[in-house]
């Protein structure tokens, strides 16, 4: 419970030292802050703990016992006491990640992942990846589907089938146009599996199904800047609007305007 | 009519015992889906025109299944002032006889199976009479002599699509007293007391899940039924409500009146459709006498149930993804805590407990926390139904107190394997479970003893296996069934029983190493301690005990 306002500092123990932390605290997060390495790929800071990846499995000693647990779903309290490299943990992690370089064997982030925990082959059988839109290189943990629909509202693309088909992609693998084309799904992706490019005229969301949405262009230099729909989206959601003559324009065109204006410079 | 008073209850109850013992010939066929499946309807539809056209001083009513599937259909017939005569495997041609010699008062010998001179319907007992001389009595078969009817109590004696026969054999009389003569508080204490454990493979006892809820903050909450029963081979709760869909709403109004909450849902899975025409007419016929709805019994109190019917996933059993289930997400687990005791449905306090859990809760108020606890083991009191399937002679559902053994199941009840085959072993649990060999049969079946040797009670499913079944083909089937399901949330669940799957189908197809072996076992390891929820973390378990307790079919497996 906060003090005045502040949060309370408690004693936790990790790995048999014993540290100060914040109460309430998302433990994988404390455990970042203290350099203690927990390996992750599904931890998000804009979105609710989600646990999928497992990746950041830790055990809990209590009462003498220990639990297998995900790091980023406990909440630091007074007397919590973690283990985060027991023979144990690593033996899970160590099998974990075979499984994900069996899973996306693509991936320059898992194989580099594995190898600094001492993982650099995997005896599963590795997925065939060869038209994969998302390049071999996806571990399902759904940030971008959360991303998507929790912090843009948007909804655009999902899970498709369940168990090992899982796929993320859009409905029926078609051109979506509820895509505002953010982009914030490649930007929160762990693993860089997604793909999409800017075109004179469009941003094409490689990864999914093609989808199309076509850029703005700056009122003043002509140049495309950024997704239509989402320029829309923004200004529909600011109070006061910006006003009419820089609303189009792009960010350097838009920083250029004003400082000659301020400066009275006359505006070419 | 509104039953508002006791007097209304004791009149309505005469009226029920009126309804099972005419004081005329009356003829149950036992219409579960196990008894349609051979050819129950049509039984019931020649009957009832025989009876329109001819006889129409017979009462003809449709029964539950009285559990003794390989029997069926059973028809019980039962004359004024004699025994109720179970008849079985009574073929549609058998009809005309039953109903004419019913009408002389005797009934086709080679057709009967036994007879009941009285019952202990729990909450009330009938007496039926003597006679029949020449036919065996209940007690002297074997299936059933071994067992102890508490949840089943009015399973295949009763109409279950008629409210009255319920409340003649004493129903609704514990929500009576618990809402009229009881404390919230009293109730929850009684539940506790009586040492009743979630009937849905957990074993939380379910007096505390109560009152946590109780305590939960909110002033809005549900109470929730988990019908999605999923199993492989298990079919309790489908029989529970086919036959006495009223025990259940029973349970769930006292529950709800002791947790302070007027929202009831029952999740079903879509696959139950007569056990969910059932329940729809068994909350018309309730809410038509007042037992829900508005001003319950008239003491002020509301409560009503609705059904949320699932699209057919397993992983939709589990808590958080039947919370997500209802709502109308996706059926994918989420982390806890927050329990659903805290964040149920909706975001409000939930209390979520499997059919079964709820059908107790009628007896433990009638007949008191101390009758309940004198049933069963210390730490696991009263019964658990199971259903006895797979290579066992005597296949049906199976009602014995929790701490009875895996013995007395599986041979004094069930008769040993079919066709005189040797049994081998017992999966117990469903995918969740392990298989136990016949050398542990001692164990008693109850929630610690069933973990001790890495099998779980899971809701109660008890497939037999006997000397020609392959185990680690079982294991592959369950681990194939398990994959299946799997939701494809976390990387152990969905990518770890592939790979469990791809290494058990090289093995059986003679090409595994012991390496593949040794693979199995770390995987499986590696998936019961890190998957997200229940099914991934439980669904090794076949895999984990074959191999422990049948290693050498394994190795015969084994490249030369």
């Amino acid at each position: 419970m906060p003090v005045n306002g502040r949060k309370r500092m408690v004693t936790i123990t990790i790995n048999k030292n014993q540290y100060l932390a914040e109460e309430g605290e998302i433990f994988l997060l404390t455990a970042m802050r203290l350099k203690i390495d927990i390996p992750h790929l599904c931890y998000e800071k804009a979105l609710d703990p989600y646990g999928s990846c497992r990746l950041c499995m830790v055990e809990v000693v209590t009462c003498g016992k220990t639990e297998m647990t995900p790091a980023c779903t406990i909440k630091v309290h007074n007397g919590l006491e973690i283990l985060t490299d027991t023979p144990e943990v690593i033996k899970h992690r160590n099998i974990l990640f075979e499984l994900y370089l069996a899973e996306a064997p693509k991936s320059e982030v898992i194989k580099e992942m594995a190898a600094k925990y001492g993982v650099t082959k995997t005896r599963f059988l590795k997925k065939i990846v060869h038209d994969d839109p998302l390049l071999g290189k996806c571990i399902l943990c759904g940030l971008c589907v959360r991303v998507c629909s929790e912090i843009m509202g948007t909804c655009a693309i999902n899970f498709i089938n369940r168990g090992p088909f899982t796929v993320v992609n859009t409905p029926f693998y078609e051109h979506n146009p509820d895509c505002a084309g953010c982009a914030a799904c490649a930007r929160v992706c762990p693993t860089n599996a997604i793909v999409f490019e800017d075109t004179e005229k469009d941003r094409v969301m490689r990864s999914w199904s093609g989808t199309t949405v076509p850029m703005m262009t700056c009122s003043s230099c002509n140049k495309p800047f950024a997704p239509e729909k989402l320029m829309h989206e923004i200004q529909s959601r600011l109070d006061p609007q910006i006003n009419e003559d820089i609303r189009n324009m792009c960010p350097e065109c838009r920083r250029r305007y004003i400082s000659r204006r301020e400066m009275k410079i006359p505006i070419t | 009519m509104k039953i508002q008073s006791a007097r209304d209850l004791e009149s309505a109850r005469r009226e029920g015992l009126i309804k099972i013992q005419p004081g005329r010939p009356r003829i149950g066929v036992g219409t579960s889906s196990c008894g349609i499946a051979v050819g129950g309807m049509a039984l019931y539809e020649r009957m009832k025109k025989i009876i329109q056209d001819e006889y129409p001083d017979i009462s003809l009513v449709k029964t539950g299944c009285i559990g003794f599937c390989k029997e069926e259909p059973i028809v019980s017939v039962s004359i004024p002032g004699k025994s109720l005569v179970l008849l079985h495997k009574v073929q549609p041609d058998d009809a005309e006889r039953i109903i004419s010699l019913a009408m002389e008062g005797r009934v086709p010998q080679e057709l009967a199976l036994c007879k009941i001179q009285d019952w202990d319907h729990i909450t009330g007992s009938l007496v039926h009479g003597g006679g029949f001389d020449g036919i065996k009595d209940y007690d002297e078969i074997p299936f059933f002599a071994n067992q102890k009817k508490i949840i089943l109590r009015n399973c295949g004696l009763i109409n279950p699509e008629d409210i009255m026969e319920y409340i003649g054999t004493g129903g609704y009389f514990p929500a009576f007293k618990a809402i009229t003569s009881m404390e919230p508080e009293a109730v929850i204490e009684e539940v506790k007391r009586s040492g009743l454990r979630g009937r849905g493979g957990a074993g939380f006892p379910a007096g505390i899940k109560w009152e946590i809820t109780k305590k939960a903050s909110g002033e809005e909450k549900y109470i929730v039924c988990n019908a999605d029963e999923g199993d492989p081979g298990a079919y309790m709760n489908r029989n529970e409500m086919e036959s006495d869909p009223h025990m259940l709403l029973e349970g769930m109004l006292i529950g709800a009146y002791a947790m302070g909450v007027h929202e009831g849902l029952i999740y079903i899975r879509a696959e139950y459709p007569l056990a969910i025409e059932r329940l729809i007419t068994a909350l018309d016929q309730a809410r038509s006498l007042g037992l829900l709805g508005k001003n319950i019994l008239n003491s002020g109190f509301d409560f009503d149930i609705q059904i949320a019917t699932g699209a057919g996933a397993f992983v939709c059993g589990e808590s958080t993804a039947l919370a997500a289930s209802i709502e109308g997400k996706t059926g994918r687990p989420r982390i806890r805590p927050p329990r659903l005791t805290e964040k149920g449905i909706f975001g409000r306090p939930t209390d979520l407990n499997n059919v079964e859990t709820w059908c107790n809760v009628p007896v433990i108020i009638a007949k008191g926390a101390s009758w309940f606890s004198s049933v069963g083991a210390k730490g696991n009191t009263g019964t658990k139904v199971f259903s006895l399937v797979g290579k066992v002679d005597n296949v049906g559902m199976v009602e014995v107190p929790l701490g009875t053994s895996l013995n007395t199941i599986i041979f004094d009840i069930g008769n040993g394997g079919a066709q005189g085959r040797r049994v081998k072993a017992v999966q117990t649990g469903g995918p969740s479970g392990g298989c136990i060999p016949v050398r542990l049969f001692d164990t008693p079946v109850d929630y610690e003893s069933l973990n001790k040797v890495g099998t779980m009670m899971g809701s109660g499913g008890l497939v037999v296996m006997d000397e020609d079944t392959n185990m680690a083909d079982i294991a592959r089937y369950f681990i194939s069934f398990a994959s299946g399901e799997s939701c494809g949330k976390c990387v152990p669940c969905r990518e770890g029983l592939k790979h469990m799957l791809l290494i058990l189908n090289r093995l059986i197809a003679g090409k595994g190493t012991v390496k593949d072996l040794n693979l199995l076992k770390e995987l499986s390891e590696t998936v019961q301690k890190t998957s997200l929820c229940g099914l991934g973390q439980t669904a090794p378990n076949p895999v984990l005990t074959t191999m422990q307790y049948f290693k050498e079919e394994y190795d015969e497996l084994l490249e030369a």
